[in-house]
C-alpha cells in the first residue's frame, strides 16, 4: 500500500476502523503513523476543551464541512465533530488558539490528500505544464490572520517574547512555503513531502508553545 | 577630612549591608518532600527561572524553591505517584520578582516533565524519561540511559551530552542543537532556522534523522563508524570526508555537491541529513 492509498482510508483509520493492509503500511511508514498520531492528538486535545470556553461554533461547524467536503469524515451530522468536556483547565483563556492549530493539521490533512499528480501521464520535458495547485486550505495553514492572533495573545501574557515568536512565524511560514514549492515541483519526491510535514510541525509546536501554560 | 572620609565609607558599607539584607529577607528558600513509588511521574511548571532536576536517593522526591519575592508562590500536589509543582504569579509578577529557582530531586525510575519560559532546564544522571520545554529556555541534558528525552524549546538552545540507548525526539525552532555522544535507537532533531551539531559514532543500530531549514548541519564522526548516510540540501551544499559506497536507489535525485546517499563500514544505524538551504558537513573526528 502506498501513502497515497493509505490517505484514501484515512478517513477510516481515524474512525478506528483499519484492515490488515492499512495496519502493515502504518507500521511501516513513519510518515502516515506520525500523521495519524498528530491527528489523534489534536482530537484528544480538542476534546478536552471546556464548554465555557469554546470558540465560536461556527468555527467548528467550517473544519467539520471541510472535512466532509475532502471525504475525511463520512456518517451522518454530528452535533459537533469534537466534543468538549468542562476539563480544560491547562489552555485557560487561550482555547480560542485550538481552532488556527487544528486549521493547520487539517490543512496539512487536506493538502496530503489532494489529487496526487501521476507521473504515467507527466510529460517530462514539461513539467511545469503539470503543477499541482494548492488548495486554499493548505494556503489558509500559513495565514496571517492566525499568526496575528497568536502574537497578540503572547503579547499579552509574555511580551517580552514577541518578538521572539514573531521572527520564528515568520521563519516557520517560509520553510512552509519552500517545503510546499518543493512538493508542488516534485510531487513524487517523498524527501520533499517529509520536509512539508516537518513544516508543518514547527508550525504546530511554535502554537502549541503559545496555548502552553508555561507562558504567564 | 580623614575622619569624615572613614564616615562615608562607613555609611556606604552600612547601606550595602542593608540592600544585602533586605535582598536576602524577600528571597524564601522553601522546600517540600513527597515520598512515591515506583515510576513515580513528576512535573514542573516554572515561568521565570531555572530548574535543575537530579536524581535522589530512595524513594523520595524533595523540591528547593528559592523565591525571588512574594509576587510569587509555589503551589504542590500529589496524587499517588503523580506530582505537580508550578510557579503561581500573583499580581504584579515580572520576570524578575516572578523568578523562582528550583532544584528537584527525583528517585532513579521517576519520569520528569519541566516546563519554562526562561530557563535554564537541566538535567543528568537521571533514569526516567525526561520532558522539557521551554521557549527561550536553554536545555541542557547529560549522562542518561536508556530512555526517552523529548525537548521542544522555540530560540533555546539544546545541548546534549552523553545520552546513551536514547529515544531523543527534539524540536527547536531557532535554537541551536548541539549532540555530543549521542547513540540510540531513535535520534530525531528537528528545526527550522537553527544549527545542528553532532559529535558521536551514530551507534551501533539506530535511527538518526537531523533536518533544519537553513540552520547547518555538521556532523563529526569517527573513521570506523557504522553509517548508511543519505544527505542532502536543496539549496546549500553538502561536505563528506568519508570515503562510501554509493546507493544504487534513492528517493531523491542525487545531486553531486548538493546530496549525497552511501554507506560506510557496515552500515549499522541510518543516519538522515537533510537542510533546505543550509550546508551540510559530514567529518571526520
Amino acid at each position: 500500500m502506498t501513502c497515497a492509498e493509505f490517505q484514501q482510508e484515512l478517513p477510516d483509520v481515524l474512525e478506528g476502523v483499519s484492515s490488515a493492509e492499512v495496519e502493515a503500511h502504518l507500521s511501516s511508514c513513519t510518515l502516515c503513523s506520525e500523521l495519524v498520531s498528530d491527528l489523534k492528538a489534536i482530537s484528544e486535545q480538542a476534546s478536552e476543551l471546556r464548554a465555557s470556553e469554546e470558540p465560536d461554533p461556527r468555527v467548528w461547524q467550517n473544519i467539520e464541512t471541510v472535512l466532509r467536503q475532502e471525504g475525511l469524515i463520512r456518517g451522518p451530522q454530528s452535533e459537533r465533530l469534537f466534543l468538549v468536556t468542562p476539563s480544560r483547565r491547562r489552555w485557560g483563556p487561550a482555547s480560542w488558539l485550538v481552532p488556527p492549530a487544528a486549521a493547520i493539521l487539517v490543512g496539512f490533512v487536506v493538502f496530503l490528500n489532494r489529487p496526487v499528480f501521476n507521473p504515467v501521464v507527466q510529460k517530462p520535458t514539461q513539467p511545469t505544464q503539470v503543477a499541482v495547485s494548492t488548495p486554499p486550505n493548505a494556503t489558509a495553514a500559513t495565514n496571517s490572520e492566525d499568526d496575528q492572533q497568536v502574537l497578540s495573545e503572547v503579547e499579552k501574557r509574555a511580551p517580552l517574547m514577541k518578538s521572539v515568536y514573531e521572527d520564528d512565524l515568520k521563519n516557520v511560514n517560509s520553510y512552509i512555503r519552500d517545503a510546499q514549492n518543493s512538493v508542488d515541483q516534485n510531487p513524487d519526491d517523498g524527501e520533499a513531502r517529509q520536509y512539508l510535514l516537518e513544516a508543518y510541525e514547527q508550525k504546530a509546536m511554535l502554537y502549541d508553545m503559545a496555548l502552553d501554560g508555561s507562558l504567564p | 577630612m580623614g575622619t569624615m572620609q572613614r564616615a562615608v565609607r562607613a555609611g556606604l558599607i552600612f547601606l550595602f549591608l542593608v540592600c544585602v539584607a533586605i535582598a536576602a529577607i524577600a528571597e524564601t528558600k522553601k522546600e517540600y518532600r513527597f515520598t512515591v513509588g515506583p515510576k513515580a511521574s513528576i512535573s514542573v511548571l516554572n515561568q521565570y527561572g531555572p530548574i535543575t532536576a537530579k536524581p535522589s536517593a530512595g524513594s523520595q522526591v524533595v523540591v528547593t524553591a528559592i523565591l525571588r519575592s512574594d509576587k510569587v508562590e509555589v503551589d504542590h500536589d500529589q496524587s499517588g505517584n503523580r506530582i505537580g509543582i508550578k510557579s503561581h504569579l500573583l499580581a504584579g509578577a515580572n520576570a524578575e520578582n516572578g523568578r523562582v529557582d528550583y532544584e528537584v530531586l527525583i528517585p532513579a525510575d521517576a519520569s520528569i516533565t519541566m516546563h519554562s519560559l526562561t530557563g535554564p532546564l537541566r538535567a543528568e544522571k537521571l533514569g526516567g524519561d525526561v520532558t522539557l520545554e521551554g521557549a527561550g529556555a536553554l536545555v541542557d541534558v547529560r549522562e542518561i540511559s536508556n530512555v526517552h528525552v523529548h525537548v521542544k524549546t522555540m530560540n533555546g538552545p539544546v545541548k546534549l551530552t552523553n545520552i546513551q540507548q536514547g529515544h531523543v525526539e527534539i524540536s527547536s525552532v531557532s535554537g541551536d542543537v548541539t549532540l555530543s555522544s549521542v547513540s540510540g535507537p531513535l535520534v530525531q532533531v528537528s528545526s527550522t532556522s537553527g544549527k545542528i551539531h553532532y559529535d558521536g559514532d551514530f551507534g551501533s543500530g539506530g535511527e538518526y534523522s537531523l533536518i533544519s531549514h537553513t540552520g547547518d548541519i555538521d556532523a563529526t564522526i569517527p573513521t570506523d563508524a557504522s553509517v548508511d548516510v543519505t544527505a542532502r540540501s536543496i539549496r546549500g551544499q553538502v561536505e563528506n570526508d568519508f570515503p562510501f559506497q554509493p546507493k544504487k536507489h534513492t528517493t531523491f535525485p542525487v545531486v553531486a555537491g548538493s546530496s549525497f546517499a552511501g554507506t560506510i563500514g557496515k552500515a549499522a544505524s541510518s543516519v538522515v541529513l537533510r537542510t533546505f538551504s543550509g550546508k551540510i558537513r559530514l567529518k571526520k573526528r
